[in-house]
């Protein structure tokens, strides 16, 4: 008589679980769920154990995942042969979970010289991570002459020339990404901003209006395509479609920051200033309260502003414009007998928010 | 006892004897000998009385021998050797806790963590002497760390449980236990847990089925009162009398098991259901196969919550 399966116990229907109990001499009566695990009890009992053990492959890559590079490591070693590189590549990634990326960076190259293109983009991450971006941009390149139209290679590509400096370069390899890929909504929100990064504003805004087009849910790329059209000085755009994503969104602090700017940009003081008010009470971010500060500045609330610029140094204790505006707007400045004039501190790029912080997805 | 030949030839003689000793030591303590045990560890003590693996032998030598008190000192006498072992740490934090002193017992396992971060061993040990404490929280961080390091960790995930189940989320819980059962299907504990929350959700078929299955693994009074108390509830006098009764025979005095012996007695003048071969009376499940064609279902239906 042989056993049924674990797994064919678990997946049975009623029919063949009375079948099983019948041919095992199990009761069959009773709840489906007692009677399963009647029989799964007798199984597990009889039966043999899994033959499966794990071979130190196995060994090594659990123990990089449970935090023991080192042992990892050695036994990794003990598993390379000549002729394959999946050892190499799990060696590579032990040292780099124990910090030596020199002797990475090597595992992973020999992976690659024996035949596994992918290990040229682990290198390409161990060399960024010691900081050498030219490098990474390099081997990105390796891999990228034999798959040309990788999406993963393109874009780890242009985050790596766009860390090592090389905006344009970086941005012309996303235009290419878009080009291949012009399925994959969330590039051209990734090459607006690299665009708004490299100052191309009118560019960037085109870039997250296609980006809004293939997804109208795409809140992010019309807000930073509200703020494209504020630096590039097309204020009553950008007011118009930044307050359209508040009425979809009216929690958006970043989205009420840039409104409150352009209101300030087309001489609407006072709704800046609501709209920034708004925005602190949804992120209290220095970016912002300073902005906050300088408007009631400009508009002669000395108290008001103050009360902002306190708020940021409590945030950010030696935030210099925060220092400089209390310096400005502190009691003592006022017994000088001739008032200095307030330089005109109207903010003129949008503030920060955490949505135009993030780096572009990949 | 001979000691090796090239001792004389040794700047320090005694060493070889020292190592000769607690090799005796060992070997009798693994044997069982605890007197045997004693004797060579303290001629160990005597040639070279700052010797840590001396004192830790005399610890676990103690502990295994009941003598608890003894062991904290013996422990903490190896710490003061080495105050970075491992083993002196666990042993004296496990005594600590053995004889219910667990603020200290947990000031030692956090010394032993500082030393070894990944210890899955003092991070149980941690949580179960703060569960001790009531401090069901920390101790559920304490489990959640193992499970982090150990997903498969079935003792953490019923520890977690446990935990859970004082802070009156049973249905957290019992995914606890589910969890570990499902790694370890004859985890008694797990089993026991999973019995008493079947019986806070007052489901007297349940905890007939699982007391039964921890039954077989081990004999407890406390779950014969349980599966006799659930007997009652679904009406079945004899069942629940025997429960009792097997209760009474494993701890004699209890107070429990002869008031529900009693209430067994009356009720069985009422009512007394016999089940038949349906091992899961009480647990009716609308729509489930088995249940659509059991001949007892209208009954199982009455007394299924």
């Amino acid at each position: 008589m042989s056993l049924p399966s674990l797994a064919e116990v678990e997946h049975a229907d009623w029919p063949s679980l009375q079948r099983i109990c019948e041919t095992l001499g199990l009761n069959p009566k009773g709840r489906s769920a007692v009677v399963r695990m009647r029989v799964t009890d007798f199984v597990r009992r009889r039966g043999h154990a899994p033959s499966w053990k794990p071979n130190r492959e196995h060994q090594a890559a659990l123990l990089t995942r449970l935090g023991s590079p080192d042992l990892a490591e050695r036994v990794w070693e003990s598993t390379i042969q000549l002729d394959a590189p999946a050892p190499w590549m799990g060696l590579g990634h032990a040292q780099l979970a124990g910090g030596f990326l020199g002797e990475a960076a090597k595992s992973f190259g020999h992976a690659a010289a024996m035949g596994d293109s992918s290990a040229e983009l682990h290198r390409a991450e161990v060399l960024a991570a010691r900081g050498d971006f030219d490098g990474a941009a390099r081997a990105c390149d390796t891999y990228l002459a034999s798959h040309p139209r990788d999406l993963r290679g393109l874009l780890m590509k242009s985050s790596f020339l766009a860390r090592a400096g090389f905006e344009e370069e970086s941005t012309k390899v996303l235009h290419t990404a878009v080009d291949l890929h012009p399925e994959v909504p969330v590039l051209q929100r990734t090459l607006g901003l690299a665009l708004l990064k490299a100052g191309h504003l009118a560019a960037a805004a085109e870039a997250f209006h296609e980006a809004a087009r293939q997804d109208p849910k795409d809140l992010d790329a019309q807000a930073m395509r509200g703020a494209a059209l504020l630096l590039a000085g097309r204020t009553r755009e950008a007011i118009g479609l930044l307050r359209e994503v508040l009425e979809l969104d009216p929690s958006r602090a970043d989205v009420l920051n840039n409104l409150g700017i352009a209101y300030l940009s087309s001489g609407r003081g006072r709704s800046a200033a609501v709209n920034l008010e708004r925005a602190v009470k949804h992120l209290e971010s220095p970016r912002i309260l300073l902005n906050l500060g300088k408007i009631r500045e400009a508009e002669g609330d000395r108290t008001e502003a103050l009360q902002a610029y306190e708020q940021v140094l409590r945030i950010r204790a030696k935030d210099p414009d925060a220092l400089a505006g209390r310096r400005r707007l502190s009691p003592s400045e006022k017994t000088r007998t001739t008032p200095t004039k307030p330089a005109k501190q109207t903010p003129k790029k949008p503030g920060k928010s955490t949505r135009a912080r993030s780096r572009p997805s990949r | 006892m001979t000691l090796p030949p090239e001792v004389g030839n040794r700047f320090l003689p005694s060493v070889d004897r020292l190592e000769v000793v607690m090799r005796a030591a060992r070997r009798a303590f693994e044997r069982g000998d605890i007197e045997g045990a004693l004797r060579e560890d303290d001629i160990a003590i005597q040639l070279k009385p700052e010797y840590d693996a001396a004192w830790l032998l005399r610890g676990h030598i103690f502990r295994k021998d009941g003598n608890i008190p003894g062991a904290i000192e013996a422990f903490a006498a190896a710490l003061k050797q080495n105050g970075e072992s491992e083993e002196g740490w666990l042993g004296l934090a496990s005594a600590l806790h053995e004889v219910g002193r667990y603020n200290e017992a947990r000031e030692a396992y956090d010394r032993l963590l500082k030393i070894h971060p990944r210890s899955i061993e003092a991070w149980i040990d941690k949580g179960a002497a703060l569960h001790e404490l009531r401090d069901y929280r920390a101790a559920i961080a304490c489990y959640d760390k193992v499970l982090g390091m150990r997903p498969e960790h079935a003792g953490a995930w019923n520890n977690k449980g446990a935990a859970l189940m004082r802070l009156g989320d049973e249905s957290a819980a019992a995914r606890c236990v589910e969890e570990a059962l499902h790694l370890n299907p004859d985890f008694f504990d797990a089993i026991a847990n999973r019995v008493l929350l079947f019986r806070k959700a007052g489901r007297h078929g349940e905890i007939v089925l699982w007391a039964d299955r921890a039954f077989r693994i081990r004999e407890a009074p406390w779950l014969w009162i349980v599966k006799g108390q659930a007997h009652l509830g679904l009406g079945e006098s004899t069942l629940g009398m025997k429960a009792f009764e097997r209760a009474l025979a494993l701890d004699p005095k209890s107070k429990e098991a002869k008031a529900g012996l009693r209430k067994a007695k009356l009720l069985r003048g009422k009512t007394d259901f016999y089940r038949g071969v349906y091992e899961c009376f009480g647990t009716h499940l609308a729509g489930d196969p088995g249940c659509a064609e059991c001949e007892i279902r209208a009954r199982c239906h009455e007394v299924s919550p």
